[in-house]
C-alpha cells in the first residue's frame, strides 16, 4: 500500500498488543505506572507503524555471556483481539452473518498487514473464503438498493442468507443509501473498507445500467 | 485532476459503440450508396434487403424511409429458449456466443467452413488454398450478428444494447408484441445478473484466482467490471504474503538445485523461449 494511501495510514494507527523485551526507564506511564521503569514483560498496545519498527528492529546489544543470544528484538506482537480465534471460527462457521466492521473498519486491510509480517496461512485461507462468498452477498444487495427488478428469484434466493430481509420489493429507487430497510441493512452496517468500496462499485454499475436503459428512449 | 469515472467503458459508451453493429433493413425508398469511412453502404433499391449499420438504420427508420428486420435470435421463442437453457440446462455457465458464420466445403461434402477465418484458425483444416487474411473478421461489432440470417439461439455479444435500440425504435418491427418481448428481455437480464454474482464462489477455494466469463454480454460487462475487478484484487491482496513466501521458497529450491546456474534464469523478461 502506498505512503500516502489514506487507508494504509488508517490501518496502520490499530492497535495490537505488544510484549516488551526489555526494562525501559522512564516508559513506566503507558502501564500506568508514571515515572516508573517499563519492566520486561509487560503488554502494552501499541500501534502498527510503531510494533512493526521496534519487533524487526533488533537491540544491537552484546550479550557477553551468550553472544548467539546477542540481537533481541524490543518487543513481541500477537494477532490484534479483531483476528482472534473466536472471530476466525466465527467466520468459518458464517462469514456473511459476523459484522466485521465492528471488529475493525479496516478489518482486511488489517488482516493483510498482520499476514505480511507474521505467516499465517489459516488465516488467509479462511479470509479469502469470507471475503469472496461476502461479496456475492454485497453484489446482491447493491443490486436490490439500486432499485434493479426482483422479477427472478431463482438462484440468489437460496444462497445461504434467505432470511436476510429479501422481501422488500423492487422499488423504483435511484437513492444510493446505504442499507434502504429490512435487514439487510444489519448486514450493509457491518462491511469494512474493502468491502464498501465493492458494494460502492457494483451499485454504482447497478444504478448506471438502469439509468441508461430507462434512457434508450430519449435518444 | 482525478476522472471520477471507473476505469473502462461506461454504459452510454458501449452503447455508442454497439451501433456499428449491421442489422438487415427493408427500404422504403431508394437511396444511392454512401461512402463513408468505413466503406460504401450498398445501394438501397426497395423491396430488396440491404445490411446497413445501426445507427444508420435507426436513422433512416425515424425518417420512415425503411424498415429494420430483427435478428432472428430476437424472436421470443428463441429468447425463451435462452432462458431455458440458462436457467436449466447450464446454471453454472453463460450461454454460448454464436458460432462464427460458416458455408459449405465443397471439396469435403459434409464439413463446413468459416467464412472469414481468423489466423489463429489451424489452415490445413479449412480452406487449403487461402492465404492468411489480414482483413479477417475476429469480434463484434464486426461480426455479422444481428443479420436477420444470424443464428437464433444464441445471444451475440452486443445483445441488450441491439435488442433495446430496435425494441425502442422500430417496436412495430417486431415479430411479436413488443412488451413480450422486452418483459423476456427483462428476465434474462435478472437470470445474467444473478448468474454472474454466483460465479465469483469459483475464487473462493485455494490455488489461482480466475473467473469464466465466455458468453458475458457488453453491457453486463460494463456493469460488473469495476466489482469484478476489484473482487479479484481484493483477493490478491489477501493472498499476497502468501504468494510472497511461495515464490521466495520456489526461488531457494531452484537456486539451491542449480548452484552454478546463471542468475538470468531467473529473470522476469526471461520468457523460457
Amino acid at each position: 500500500m502506498s505512503y500516502y494511501d489514506i487507508d494504509a495510514i488508517l490501518t496502520d494507527a490499530e492497535k495490537i498488543p505488544c510484549t516488551f523485551q526489555i526494562d525501559v526507564p522512564d516508559l513506566g506511564y503507558l502501564d500506568n505506572q508514571p515515572g516508573h521503569t517499563l519492566k520486561s514483560g509487560s503488554r502494552v498496545a501499541l500501534p502498527i507503524w510503531l510494533a512493526e519498527m521496534l519487533a524487526i528492529a533488533n537491540t544491537g546489544a552484546v550479550d557477553m555471556d551468550d553472544p548467539s543470544q546477542s540481537s533481541k528484538s524490543f518487543i513481541t506482537f500477537d494477532l490484534p483481539p479483531a483476528l482472534g480465534n473466536d472471530v476466525v471460527q466465527a467466520l468459518k462457521a458464517d462469514p456473511r452473518s459476523v459484522p466485521l466492521r465492528d471488529q475493525s473498519a479496516h478489518f482486511y486491510a488489517l488482516a493483510t498487514h498482520m499476514m505480511e509480517l507474521s505467516e499465517e496461512p489459516e488465516l488467509s485461507a479462511v479470509l479469502r473464503k469470507t471475503f469472496v462468498s461476502r461479496a456475492a452477498e454485497i453484489a446482491l444487495h447493491a443490486r436490490k438498493v439500486g432499485g434493479g427488478g426482483s422479477s427472478y428469484h431463482g438462484r440468489d434466493g437460496g444462497g445461504g442468507a434467505g432470511g436476510k430481509g429479501k422481501g422488500k420489493a423492487a422499488k423504483e429507487d435511484n437513492a444510493s443509501n446505504l442499507g434502504v430497510g429490512g435487514a439487510g441493512e444489519d448486514f450493509l452496517r457491518g462491511l469494512d473498507e474493502w468491502e464498501r468500496k465493492l458494494f460502492r462499485s457494483a451499485h454504482d454499475g447497478t444504478k448506471a445500467s438502469k439509468e441508461w436503459m430507462e434512457n434508450v428512449k430519449k435518444r | 485532476m482525478a476522472l471520477p469515472l471507473p476505469p473502462g467503458l461506461t454504459q452510454n459508451e458501449v452503447a455508442f459503440l454497439a451501433e456499428m453493429e449491421m442489422v438487415t433493413v427493408v427500404p422504403r425508398q431508394r437511396l444511392d450508396s454512401i461512402d463513408l469511412l468505413g466503406g460504401k453502404t450498398p445501394q438501397l433499391r426497395p423491396p430488396h434487403r440491404a445490411q446497413l449499420p445501426l445507427w444508420l438504420a435507426l436513422l433512416l427508420k425515424k425518417q420512415r424511409r425503411a424498415n429494420i428486420v430483427p435478428p432472428a435470435w430476437m424472436h421470443p421463442a428463441s429468447l425463451a429458449e435462452i432462458i431455458h437453457r440458462e436457467t436449466k440446462e447450464d446454471p453454472e455457465a453463460f450461454s454460448p456466443p454464436p458460432p462464427p458464420p460458416s458455408r459449405a466445403l465443397y471439396s469435403q461434402p459434409g464439413t463446413a467452413r468459416r467464412l472469414n477465418p481468423s489466423y489463429l484458425d489451424d489452415f490445413t483444416q479449412t480452406q487449403p488454398d487461402s492465404q492468411q487474411d489480414p482483413n479477417s473478421i475476429l469480434s463484434p461489432p464486426f461480426l455479422p450478428s444481428n443479420v436477420a440470417e444470424s443464428p437464433a439461439g444464441y445471444l451475440p455479444y452486443h445483445w441488450l444494447e441491439v435488442a433495446e435500440a430496435l425494441l425502442t425504435h422500430a417496436g412495430d418491427d417486431m415479430p411479436a408484441p413488443a412488451g413480450e418481448v422486452r418483459s423476456l428481455l427483462r428476465d434474462l437480464v435478472e437470470v445474467r445478473a444473478a448468474k454472474m454474482r454466483s460465479s465469483t464462489s469459483a475464487l473462493e477455494g485455494f490455488g489461482d484466482a480466475w473467473l469464466t466469463l465466455r458468453g458475458v454480454g457488453a453491457m453486463e460487462l460494463a456493469e460488473n467490471r469495476a466489482f469484478l475487478a476489484g473482487l479479484v484484487d481484493g483477493v490478491r491482496k489477501i493472498g499476497a504474503s502468501a504468494e510472497a513466501t511461495r515464490r521466495e521458497e520456489e526461488e531457494e529450491a531452484r537456486r539451491g538445485g542449480d548452484y552454478g546456474g546463471d542468475g538470468d534464469e531467473d529473470s522476469d523478461e526471461d520468457m523460457g523461449l
